[in-house]
């Protein structure tokens, strides 16, 4: 295996008000990699992806990415809007709302995933390459959603706007993609539509995902590795094959049992 | 057992009975109480007019009330007896915590009490206000005067009164028309949840100010002031009714600005966005239909008060209405009263209909 495109070492978030979401955190994610965070609510995952993208600055430690297009940089060292903008170009991600814009078109939300290679006049007056409308429409094809290309998005169910959200992500072209519990407001069958197009991307594009998730047996299915948060600190790194009851109940406490998504 | 003094004690317990001084409510108990011991000088000394007038001695004395009584509601809250001002102002740690004391069966309860009676009784006197006024024989023929005159309307006047409330209603639209994209850009300004960077936070609290003191000189003092600038006519209302919109709807829109949801932001954000490109794709779709409707508000609030700033040289309606009120021709006010109702009536329902479509 090649080396890893994130390695993450010795990262803290102390929030202000004092709380440490983050404690000394360090792994490795290798190129193509599906790796999924598990944990309770308030564990910290969360946390962890946004310190990724810059969306929370961590409070200390390293983040180097190992870029395939760019040179390799640290991520928790970047300063200034233009930096961070750069890095995000580079990382795509999803939410557990979806964080769509929900009173504008389904074309006009992937093409956000355009705007920062747009100029900023042009993105305010609307206009977009053909080249970029292009390409959103073929990634709203790729996630099965293209014939909604011009409803609005909030007319859509949850399950299908996380796939057009996904189609965004993927508009900016990202080498990774962080997924924060994207199937957890959704209902169980859609689960796994969505997880169905997660593995699509991770497979069949070569992006390397970082998702969070609650249910295990999801992690089972798709994750090729996992990692255990608890209290902000890693507390399990492996395969998802090797979780068995005994970890569980360490994870998730005592006395948890385990849910299963059909 | 449960006796009163332990009941009081309990809202400190749960903060191990350190009570710190805090200002909001020292500054509230300073008030109040200090009104009431002013009362009890005034009725004490009995003062005449000529005294009543120094305004540099009586402040003075009132500051020592002042003081007396912010120091007093400090004691009384450190002997863990919570005065009316702690009960508003006290920090959310404490209102979670402690029992729930039945308002008549606490010292906060009475302090309130007794506050508001004594102002009332004031208020009374200061007002003039008596039964026998209204119901006096000659008061009461005035009154009948004056009503079967505005009820018999001269409708010569109609044409008139109906070509003025229209330079009105084009007043109040154009002073909001100028006003919404002035606003508009300044309330990004205004919000703090944009201005977060500390140079931009002085931005914003500068501003902020700004339209608070502009804000707090009404559109007709505003009117007074454009009248001798740009001359007594329409052109001066509009002027004054444009600038207190601005200072109201940049505070409306900014508030809206500051309760939109993260989520879309978060979302535009990730994608790489700039600045102007989160404001523009993740906050503006959010907060159009709120800023159309505070407006269409405002538009309707800029209508009555374009009949006001007319009274002081504003020109519309309000210069006709007061040119007859002058010359106490109440059949001629009677028809004006009735085209302002009428017009208030319409755009009151027409943009309350227009706000619940918007919702």
């Amino acid at each position: 295996m090649s080396a890893p495109i994130l390695s993450v070492k010795n990262l803290t978030k102390t929030y202000p008000n004092g709380v440490q979401a983050l404690k000394d955190i360090s792994f490795e994610v290798q190129q193509g990699e599906f790796l999924v965070v598990i944990g309770l609510s308030g564990s910290g995952k969360s946390t962890l992806l946004k310190c990724i993208n810059r969306l929370l600055d961590p409070s200390s430690g390293q983040i180097l990415f190992k870029s395939q297009k760019d040179k390799s940089l640290d991520i928790a060292k970047l300063e200034g809007a233009d930096q961070i903008r750069n890095l995000r170009t580079k990382i795509g991600m999803i939410f557990q709302h979806f964080n769509l814009i929900p009173r504008h078109s389904v074309l006009s939300n992937v093409l956000m995933g355009r705007l920062s290679s747009t100029s900023t006049l042009k993105s305010i007056l609307g206009i977009f390459s053909e080249k970029d409308r292009d390409e959103a429409m073929k990634y709203l094809k790729l996630v099965g959603i293209s014939e909604k290309a011009r409803i609005r998005a909030d007319q859509l169910s949850g399950g299908q706007q996380q796939r057009v959200a996904i189609a965004r992500a993927l508009a900016q072209n990202p080498e990774v993609l962080l997924a924060d519990e994207p199937v957890a407001s959704l209902d169980p069958a859609t689960c796994h539509v969505v997880m169905d197009y997660l593995k699509k991307v991770n497979q069949e594009l070569g992006i390397t995902v970082i998702c969070n998730l609650h249910f295990l047996s999801l992690v089972r299915q798709y994750a090729t590795r996992v990692i255990a948060m608890k209290d902000g600190r890693i507390v399990y790194e492996g395969l998802p094959s090797e979780i068995d009851e005994k970890w569980f109940e360490k994870i998730y406490g005592e006395g948890a049992k385990e849910v299963h998504v059909n | 057992m449960s006796t009163k003094s332990q009941k009081t004690f309990k809202h400190l317990e749960a903060t191990n009975g350190a009570y710190k001084f805090n200002l909001k409510s020292s500054v509230f108990d300073g008030l109040t109480i200090s009104f009431v011991l002013a009362v009890l000088v005034y009725l004490l000394l009995q003062p005449n007019e000529d005294e009543l007038l120094l305004l540099g001695r009586n402040s003075s004395w009132y500051g020592v009330l002042f003081v007396l009584s912010m120091l007093a509601s400090y004691f009384v809250n450190r002997q863990g007896i919570k005065t009316w001002g702690e009960k508003i102002f006290e920090p959310d740690y404490r209102k979670t915590h402690g029992e729930e004391v039945p308002m008549l069966k606490s010292f906060w309860g009475w302090q309130a009490v007794i506050t508001m009676l004594i102002s009332f009784a004031i208020g009374l006197r200061v007002t003039e206000f008596s039964f026998e006024k209204v119901l006096d024989r000659d008061g009461f023929q005035g009154a009948v005067r004056i009503f079967s005159e505005l009820l018999r309307p001269n409708f010569e006047i109609l044409p008139r009164a109906v070509v003025r409330m229209f330079e009105t209603i084009f007043m109040a639209f154009i002073a909001t028309a100028f006003a919404i994209p002035i606003a508009f850009v300044l309330s990004f300004f205004a919000a703090k949840n944009i201005m977060k960077h500390p140079l931009a936070f002085v931005f914003y609290l500068l501003l902020r100010t700004l339209l608070n003191i502009t804000r707090s000189v009404e559109a007709f003092m505003w009117a007074i002031i454009f009248a001798v600038w740009v001359g007594i006519g329409p052109a001066a209302g509009m002027l004054a009714l444009m600038i207190h919109s601005i200072a109201s709807l940049a505070k409306q829109y900014s508030e809206i600005i500051e309760s939109v949801g993260d989520g879309p932001i978060e979302g535009v954000l990730s994608c790489g966005a700039n600045k102007l490109q989160t404001i523009w794709y993740a906050i503006v779709p959010q907060v159009v239909l709120p800023f159309i409707s505070f407006t269409v508000y405002r538009w309707d609030i800029n209508v009555r008060m374009a009949t006001i700033v007319g009274f002081v040289g504003g020109g519309g309606i309000g210069k006709l209405l007061i040119a007859y009120q002058g010359q106490a021709q109440w059949k001629e006010v009677g028809c004006i009263f009735l085209v302002i109702a009428i017009v208030v009536w319409l755009l009151d329902q027409g943009s309350a209909y227009i706000r619940e479509a918007l919702k």
